[in-house]
């Protein structure tokens, strides 16, 4: 195991004491805990998406394959952590809205994101060859990129049953210190996991190359057994 | 369902999927090594 990871793994432990332990909110009661799993997931789609934005554009420019071996690998931690968002706020939305869902502007932005990532994800499996595959989702990964402020205000810009922004909004935040420490502690802890999922799969992805260029030339492929005709040298 | 229980409910899904997550890579990756080691 790798320090990272024993980093992630004691920090998602306090994380989830924390979430537990600390006074129940005034309105919502216990239900509010939910908060500490699925703010945390929100961010750090935003922020793994955020990556990948960040990695495609300098694939673009330098050409290297690392770089779009880290876009890949985040937006894949990143469509975790959307489907993550997603599924806490069905289980949050049911006993406080009423309903698993509602065609409200920040849970269908959402949804929309998580199917435009995962179709991102679908188009790095189309192409085999990485030069390709690296070009052509970079340029998906930057356009796609495009909703992540379109789904943090949609809550600000349109009207919605969504509560607006608690933390990242003008002003002083609007939570209790022992709540927003104890949000604080699970935004961190997501974070170090983020980096640890993230870099295992860049190992991962460098290694499938790795199997794919090696399995290109050596491998029978069909037609193999068909001898080309003897060219026709000039006397 | 009472309020623990919906909150039960969203950490086992959250806690369990990551761990699934990390052992999916894990295990790609082992599978992987492993061709690369038979060629």
């Amino acid at each position: 195991m790798r320090p990272i990871e024993i980093a992630a793994a004691g920090t998602m432990l306090t994380a989830l004491v924390a979430g537990l332990v600390v006074p129940p909110d005034a309105v919502q009661g216990d239900l509010q805990r939910i908060m500490y799993v699925h703010v945390p997931s929100a961010w750090l789609a935003y922020l793994a998406f955020a990556v990948t934005l960040i990695a495609s554009v300098a694939h673009l420019v330098t050409k290297r394959l690392d770089w779009d071996r880290r876009a890949g690998a985040s937006a894949e931690v990143g469509v975790v952590f959307t489907g993550l968002a997603l599924a806490t706020g069905m289980i949050w939305g049911k006993p406080v809205w009423g309903v698993w869902w509602t065609w409200d502007a920040r849970l269908v932005l959402t949804a929309a994101m998580f199917f435009v990532y995962l179709a991102y994800l679908a188009l790095r499996r189309s192409v085999d060859d990485p030069v390709i595959r690296g070009r052509r989702t970079a340029v998906f990964g930057i356009v796609a990129a495009l909703q992540i402020p379109l789904v943090h205000f949609s809550v600000i810009w349109w009207r919605s049953l969504h509560q607006p922004p608690t933390v990242l909004r003008p002003g002083e935040p609007q939570i209790d210190p022992p709540l927003l420490f104890a949000l604080l502690m699970a935004v961190v802890a997501f974070t170090v996991l983020y980096v640890a999922l993230t870099r295992r799969r860049v190992d991962l992805a460098a290694a499938e190359d790795r199997l794919l260029t090696t399995g290109r030339f050596d491998e029978p492929v069909a037609g193999a057994a068909i001898a080309a005709p003897a060219s026709k040298e000039a006397p | 369902m009472s309020d623990w229980g919906w909150v039960a409910f969203a950490y086992s899904m959250v806690y369990s999927t990551l761990a699934l997550y990390l052992a999916s890579i894990v295990v790609r990756a082992r599978r992987v090594r492993r061709s690369l080691d038979e060629r």
